[in-house]
């Protein structure tokens, strides 16, 4: 008789339970791998801030973001790969009576810092966004939140979570694919993070950003070994995504060359980065045209570093922190010497990629790149350089670069390209969306001021 | 005065006929023959004998002063009359069913020698919607009365003598939603046609919900050829047919332009000097116009090619991508052994199928073994036993899709038509390596997008084998003369295994995949049959019976990770990272049902039908697992009524039924698991699944309700069955789509209901029967209406799958513009990016490009047709039958990816040639520079040139203006006025998939009894010229069969969606047929 075929509708293949820690680092994979990718299916950040150029296919470069489903990519990666793996994970731990309540906290807070990360880049992406009502299977018509909303609830729940954080207690460990349960590097990351978030809202609330980058300022990362990263591996698929897509092992394809925009201020300055970012043409470095088509074999491409699967993926680096403390300095947030804190981002990411303390001496030298002498205010010199120091990391850029508007960048004009190119400011919801949950969506649409990419998010002022 | 008779009664074959009934007309005398056929009987002279036999016509002889009277019985080919078999194996005349069913004859079958039975049933019947693939042993749509089940299976359950058999495909999601994979076929088409004696469609579910569950879709029952007592027969057949492509279903070029997205050459030195150099690293032809100029092209780069280093004239290449097909070959060959003793009889049959298909290194073996046999042990016991075997091997099967491995990528969608494949040809054959018309750079190191086609063929080819075997082993004890029980024990089982792979050397990243799948299902059948008349006039027949199904599925999918470490090597072992886990599944249902049927029939004139069913299935949750379902018909034939005999009336039929069936949920469905993703090092990843899963689903019903008339006229010269039927499928168990936000994309809910409504007709008329000459026309007619009544809560749509282009297929609810719901749409629409419009006036945008809707949500497309229809005719004049099918299928859309692409790419006629004005269309429409920049007015605009070219759409622009905005056509990477590069609305790349083709026809000669009977060896021989896809006689598709479809299944949606459609496959041959 059938009911005694109890394991008949069991999938005795896969696991009815897991531990809190699979999911967590699962949840990183997911994470680092929306933000690395260069699938022009999922994320093409570096178009946007021009450090690429596309050779044959000039959709994407020119902001077209309905031929292929984009939005739907990075929406639903963060959502239902991410999110949901770390809510999941959440739920497991708290469900767990065995666990010491340090490390509880500990691990709770580890998934919460990576939570806040996850979260931001939703909501600096798109605007309004699920956020109260997402991650319930038993709501398929959430509602969106606010944008701001969720933005101040994500600072207060980056607060708590550093809260939580205790050394006395261990956390993830070896699942913890960042810094294997060194719950010190775990609060610097959570510090420098707040500190990444808190400026975003510096021109639209500077006595709140002053008030947590205060706090966090203090605790931030202090040199490179700090960094938040992600240790890709040589075998697929746990390898970088920029490899997948673009070494010749992994493909065929040529899509990609430097732009022009992006490499000639570089010779200029003699950049000691070069050599690891590009290759050269006939002993140069050469970018293409941006936003138009490109001879793959004339110009500078992607070189053999940023190709190498085993290249870390970056969730959050020194030096990306000290161009924060020195923009924090200027806008009179907290107090210090800027310069420095601007060589010591410059110097970090040279020595990141392989220059001698030297090579950042002698870059920073240059009248032009010398805190001092650089042309431009504090937004632009440190837009400038920054611009730099996040190259491959095209969608941190893209925030940099709507914030701080500098360099300024220009979309594609005449010859073949359609008239009236914006780089996007914001990307458009899905457009599943607009079946899945059409009626708050329009509502989320009007409320941000039309479901477009050139509508600015609320916190980007200028 | 009484004398003794004696004779023999057989059939038109001359096989003798055991149990015939003679009756003395007007007496209640009678006989039955024995088991040689034999009859005695003592009769006075002048009486008449009626001799009346299932399945044979009646038929009346005076007795005159002979003592020997023997008696030929003719088949009854009254359609109405005929015995139909019904679920689970029942018999019944056809005049006792209340619901609609459909037969169809084994010679109707097997005509034209298709070796794919489910192919073979196209436009043969009416509510059946089947879509064939063009593929070699392609997967077949069989879809009856419309789609019910949003998700899940909408296909027919196919039953062989009362057993299910599988109709698995096995091919991957990706495949069936148009992405890269390979057509392995459904497993019906493992069934050999030349077994089959008759075909049954039960269409309704009152017909089927005897078969519970699975029933619901309408089934396809099969009764295969069995041996009669007393006899011994063999039929062998042998043919051959051969195929060719359908060019008018392949895609025609324009002649002007080659390889190339830009107008200008590059230019290089490869040997004879600085010169043009062709853009052999791009996949298009929007470059240089043919003007014979000597040019470097890709030949210049291979090294073992003549042409290494030297210019060739810049020429439409002589050879296009047509020339690419070859011509399939299929060789059939097929013998079939049937007879019997006194208690005994038996069948084995044997058939070897060979073809190669158009594609190169293409070709499918079938090896078809049939055994069956019955033994009466004694009068009430009798035992049988069936086994079919079929062992199918693919070599090279058709790669679908949007996917490298599928030619029609590059023939369709991407592709130089500077390229000669003639030459592809050649420079395959000299060494056997990937010498690409598409390579990455001057050096030729590797190809960027595109392999040699060639290539891809002879390297990245599949193969697979598919084993099934299935059998039953039965009992049946006559307990009383009114009932008898049968016991019967049934297996099904596939034994499959598929290796794909790519070289080292493709393009793609090479690797070996492997897939090894094991099924099978058991089913237990007690059945207590019951025949008694009650009172005179009113006699029963019942069923009582219980059903036990249990199946096992076990599949593991490997692939190797990261290249392949030796070349030709095709082994997980071989691959360069170390793989991933595979994808290892074990599935295993249990359902267990009993079921009742009680039918009482009133003299012939009236018939009630009374059924019920309950299930008891494994994939439900423990608290509602079983699920009860009745039926209820009844149908009066009014033909009988006295006042109505004798007429020119034959028969007249009115029925009714309603039926419900309830249907289980699909396998683990019920309880959350996680998925694990491929670890990193030593640490172990899970993940919670993309579907949510739901602990508190129930069954899910179908409801029907049906009514028909059937009658026939002039003595079965003429006659109809028309059948009206509505089916409701409600309370589905849909994995609807959510949006991830809610932390999955899908979710399995209890909601939503899905109706059809129709209209089937099949209809026959006999204008001329003469003595030598009959003409016969057989017609079916097909309208069905579905629609989506509700969907999941709020949700209005449910999309089903999301395709390449930008355009999905749904389910989905009509919602105003407030998206409040105010109706139902067909099941899978399709939606996209629409024109915009004004006034009626498709708004052009200030590029001249038709300008696309804001939301790509707009309906773009309806998939289901109008109506089908198949007219089969057939003229037999003495010995020679000439028969034809036209099959017709009227409205429904699709959308091509292959246009979508292909016009971007600059491939079709429409983006070359003349503008209205007779100036080339790729011409400039602004002035430029002698640098090559646009020419501005003081305004900043551009200067339209004197002779513009470019392309002018017919609309209005945005103020409501006539449009006077020329869209340039140019460059394939962005200035093209079509396809994918314009952007253009979706809308305008959905096509009507009308058609009518001419199916099948056949002319076949039978040589006369007569002298067959002087061979002594043989009882008939038979020659036939065959054709199957001769002419499609109308379509609106211009470069494609709108039919070709990308596999069976429900996740393509009821079909509107072409990606790299493969041409019609037009095959002619000759049969010729022996029997001795």
């Amino acid at each position: 008789c059938v009911d005694s075929l109890d394991d008949y509708n069991v999938d005795t293949k896969k696991a009815p339970t897991v531990t809190a820690v699979t999911l967590f680092s699962n949840s990183l994979k997911g994470l680092i791998d929306a933000l690395v990718t260069p699938n022009v299916n999922n994320n093409n950040y570096r178009l946007y801030v021009q450090q690429w150029a596309e050779t044959t296919y000039l959709d994407e470069q020119r902001y077209n973001l309905t031929a292929r489903a984009i939005p739907q990519a990075l929406w639903q990666s963060l959502y239902r790969d991410v999110i949901s793996d770390l809510t999941e994970a959440k739920k497991i731990l708290n469900a767990n009576t065995l666990l010491s309540a340090e490390s509880k906290n500990n691990q709770l807070a580890q998934i919460e810092i990576v939570e806040v990360l996850a979260w931001s880049v939703l909501v600096n992406t798109f605007g309004d966004i699920p956020y109260t009502q997402a991650m319930d299977p038993l709501n398929p018509l959430p509602k969106f939140d606010d944008a701001k909303t969720v933005y101040y609830s994500l600072l207060d729940r980056l607060d708590a979570a550093l809260l939580l954080l205790n050394t006395t207690g261990t956390g993830f460990g070896a699942g913890d694919l960042i810094y294997k349960g060194d719950i010190a590097k775990w609060r610097k990351f959570g510090n420098s993070l707040k500190l990444r978030l808190a400026l975003v809202i510096a021109d639209s609330d500077a006595a709140k950003a002053k008030t947590l980058i205060a706090a966090a300022a203090p605790n931030v990362f202090t040199a490179n070994a700090d960094k938040a990263a992600f240790p890709y591996v040589a075998t697929p698929p746990n390898y970088n995504p920029v490899a997948q897509n673009l070494n010749p092992t992994y493909s065929t394809r040529q899509d990609y060359v430097i732009t022009s925009v992006f490499i000639d201020p570089m010779n200029e300055l003699n950049d000691p980065r070069r050599q690891q970012w590009f290759t050269t043409v006939g002993g140069v470095y050469k970018g293409g045209a941006y936003g138009f088509a490109n001879t793959y074999a004339d110009f500078s491409k992607v070189g053999t570093k940023i190709v190498d699967p085993t290249l870390e993926g970056i969730f959050m680096d020194y030096s990306e922190v000290e161009f924060s403390l020195a923009e924090a300095i200027e806008r009179g947030l907290i107090t210090g010497d800027a310069a420095d804190h601007y060589n010591k981002a410059i110097t970090a990411s040279i020595t990141y990629w392989g220059g001698s303390a030297t090579d950042a001496a002698t870059y920073i030298a240059q009248p032009k790149v010398a805190y001092a002498t650089a042309t431009g205010d504090y937004k632009q010199k440190i837009g400038f350089q920054k611009w730099f120091a996040l190259y491959n990391r095209g969608w941190e850029s893209w925030v940099e670069w709507r914030r701080l508007d500098y360099p300024k960048l220009l979309p594609p004009t005449g010859g073949s390209a359609p008239a009236g190119l914006q780089i996007p400011v914001r990307i458009i919801y899905p457009i599943v969306e607009q079946t899945l949950n059409p009626t708050n969506l329009k509502t989320a649409s009007a409320a941000i001021g039309g479901d477009l990419a050139s509508t600015k998010l609320w916190w980007d002022k200028f | 005065q009484d004398r003794s008779l004696t004779g023999k009664v057989t059939a038109e074959d001359g096989s003798v006929l055991p149990g015939v009934n003679i009756a003395v007309k007007g007496t209640n005398r009678g006989s039955t023959t024995d088991a040689k056929g034999e009859y005695s009987l003592s009769v006075s002279q002048g009486s008449t004998l009626v001799f009346s036999f299932i399945g044979f016509q009646t038929q009346e002889a005076v007795v005159g002063s002979q003592s020997v009277l023997n008696v030929s019985l003719k088949n009854d080919v009254s359609q109405l009359q005929e015995v139909v078999v019904t679920a689970l194996g029942q018999e019944k005349k056809r005049n006792e069913l209340v619901y609609a069913a459909q037969q169809v004859s084994a010679e109707q079958l097997t005509q034209t020698r298709n070796p794919n039975l489910m192919n073979a049933l196209s436009g043969k019947l009416a509510g059946v919607d089947i879509k064939v693939s063009n593929t070699m042993g392609g997967s077949t749509n069989v879809v009856i009365r419309g789609f019910k089940s949003i998700t899940g299976n909408n296909q027919a359950l196919w039953v062989i003598d009362g057993v299910p058999v599988s109709n698995a495909n096995n091919n991957t999601t990706t495949q069936q939603t148009g992405g890269a994979g390979v057509d392995y076929g459904n497993a019906a088409s493992d069934i050999n046609p030349d077994n089959i004696a008759s075909i049954n469609v039960l269409k309704g579910a009152a017909a089927s919900a005897l078969y519970g569950s699975r029933a619901s879709n309408g089934v396809i029952m099969v009764t295969t050829k069995k041996g009669r007592k007393n006899s011994f027969d063999v039929t062998v057949n042998s043919g051959v047919t051969w195929g060719k492509i359908d060019k008018s279903t392949f895609a025609r070029y324009q002649t002007e332009y080659g390889q190339g997205y830009v107008s200008t050459f590059k230019q290089a030195n490869l040997g004879a000097g600085l010169g043009d150099v062709a853009p052999y690293d791009v996949d298009a032809s929007f470059g240089p116009k043919f003007d014979g100029r000597p040019v470097y092209q890709w030949d210049a780069i291979d090294k073992f090619s003549p042409n290494f280093g030297k210019q060739t004239p810049w020429v439409k290449a002589e050879n296009g991508p047509a020339s690419f097909y070859e011509t399939a070959v299929t060789s059939n060959q097929s013998i079939a052994l049937s007879g019997g003793g006194d208690a005994s009889t038996f069948k084995i049959g044997y058939t070897r199928s060979d073809e190669t298909g158009v594609l190169p290194n293409s070709s499918l073996k079938k090896n078809l073994f049939n055994f069956g046999g019955s033994y009466d042990l004694n009068k009430k016991l009798t035992v049988a036993a069936t086994v079919n075997f079929s062992n199918i091997k693919g070599n090279g099967r058709n790669n679908t899709g949007y996917n490298g491995k599928n030619p029609n990528q590059g023939f369709r969608q991407w592709w130089p038509l500077s390229v000669d494949i003639a030459q592809q040809k050649e420079a395959y054959f000299r060494n056997q390596q990937n010498v690409t018309w598409n390579w990455a750079n001057i050096q030729g190191t590797n190809p960027i997008f595109a392999d040699n086609p060639y290539y891809t063929r002879y390297k990245n080819f599949s193969n697979d084998t598919r084993d099934h075997y299935q059998g039953s082993a039965s009992a049946t004890y006559k307990i009383a003369s009114w009932v008898d029980f049968t016991g019967r024990f049934s297996y099904d089982g596939t034994i499959d295994a598929q290796e794909e792979r790519i070289s080292v050397g493709s393009a793609a990243v090479p690797s070996y995949i492997r897939f090894d799948r094991n099924f099978h299902e058991t089913n237990l059948d007690l059945l207590f049959n019951f025949r008694k008349e009650i009172t005179k006039g009113i006699s029963f027949t019942g069923l009582l019976g219980s059903n036990m199904r249990r199946s096992y599925e076990s599949s593991m999918r490997a692939s190797t990770n990261g290249g392949l470490a030796v070349p030709n090597l095709y082994s997980l072992s071989n691959s360069v990272s170390a793989i991933e886990a595979p994808t290892e599944i074990v599935r295993k249902i249990g359902v267990d049902g009993i079921f009742a049927n009680a039918s009482f029939d009133y003299k012939g004139l009236v018939n009630l039908d009374l059924a019920a069913r309950q299930d008891k299935s494994t994939t439900l949750p423990k608290s509602s697992n079983t699920y009860f379902y009745p039926s209820v018909g009844a149908n009066f034939v009014f033909s009988e009524l006295p006042m109505l005999k004798n007429n020119w009336l034959t028969l007249g039929k009115l029925r009714a039924n309603y039926a419900e069936v309830g249907n289980d949920a699909p396998w683990g469905s019920i309880y959350d698991v996680y998925d694990k993703p491929t670890g990193i090092g030593t640490v172990p990843y899970f993940s919670l699944p993309n579907t949510k899963n739901n602990a508190n689903l129930k069954s899910e019903r179908t409801k029907s309700y049906e009514i028909g008339i059937e009658a026939a006229f002039l003595n079965d010269r003429l006659g109809f069955d028309v059948t009206g039927y509505k089916t409701s499928t409600l309370d589905q168990i849909l994995p609807v789509s959510v949006t991830s936000a809610t932390g999955f994309t899908a979710r399995y809910v209890n909601s939503g209901e899905m109706q059809n409504k129709g209209i089937e007709v099949s209809a026959y008329i006999t204008p001329i029967k003469t003595e030598d000459f009959s003409w016969t026309m057989n017609v079916n007619y097909t309208r069905n209406r579905n629609k989506v009544v509700s969907l999941y809560g709020d949700v209005t749509n449910v999309q089903i799958a999301s395709l390449q282009g930008g355009v999905t297929i749904n389910a989905a609810l009509e919602t105003n513009a407030d998206g409040k719901v105010i109706g139902g749409l067909p099941f899978g629409v399709i939606r996209g990016t629409n024109f915009t419009y004004m006034n009626g006036q498709k708004v052009v945008g200030t590029n001249g490009i038709y300008k696309p809707s804001a939301s790509s949500g707009e309906i773009i497309g309806n998939p289901n047709p109008d109506w089908l229809g198949g007219v089969t005719n057939t003229l037999k004049y003495k010995s020679i039958a000439l028969s034809f099918l036209v099959d017709i299928r009227q409205g429904g859309n699709i959308f091509s990816l292959d246009q979508w692409y292909g016009e971007g790419s600059g491939l079709y006629p429409i983006t070359a040639g003349l503008n209205e004005l007779g100036i080339p269309k790729r011409d400039d429409v602004y002035q430029r520079g002698s640098d090559g920049k646009y020419l501005l007015d003081a305004a900043g605009k551009k200067i339209q040139a004197a002779n513009p070219g470019g392309v002018l759409f017919p609309g209005v622009q945005a103020d409501g203006s006539p449009n006077t905005v020329r869209a340039e056509n140019i460059d394939g990477n962005s200035l093209s006025a079509y396809g994918y590069t314009s952007n253009a609305p979706r809308a305008m790349y959905v096509y009507d998939a009308s058609y009518v083709k001419l199916r099948e026809a056949s002319i076949s000669y039978s040589l006369p009894q007569a002298l067959v009977n002087k061979t002594r060896a043989f009882k008939e021989i038979s020659v036939s010229v065959i054709g199957r896809n001769l002419w499609i006689i109308h379509k609106n598709m211009k470069y494609s069969d709108p039919e070709d479809g990308l596999s069976s299944g429900t996740s393509n949606g009821a079909g509107g969606y072409q990606s790299g459609a493969y041409p019609t496959v037009r095959s002619y041959g000759f049969n010729v047929k022996f029997r001795f």
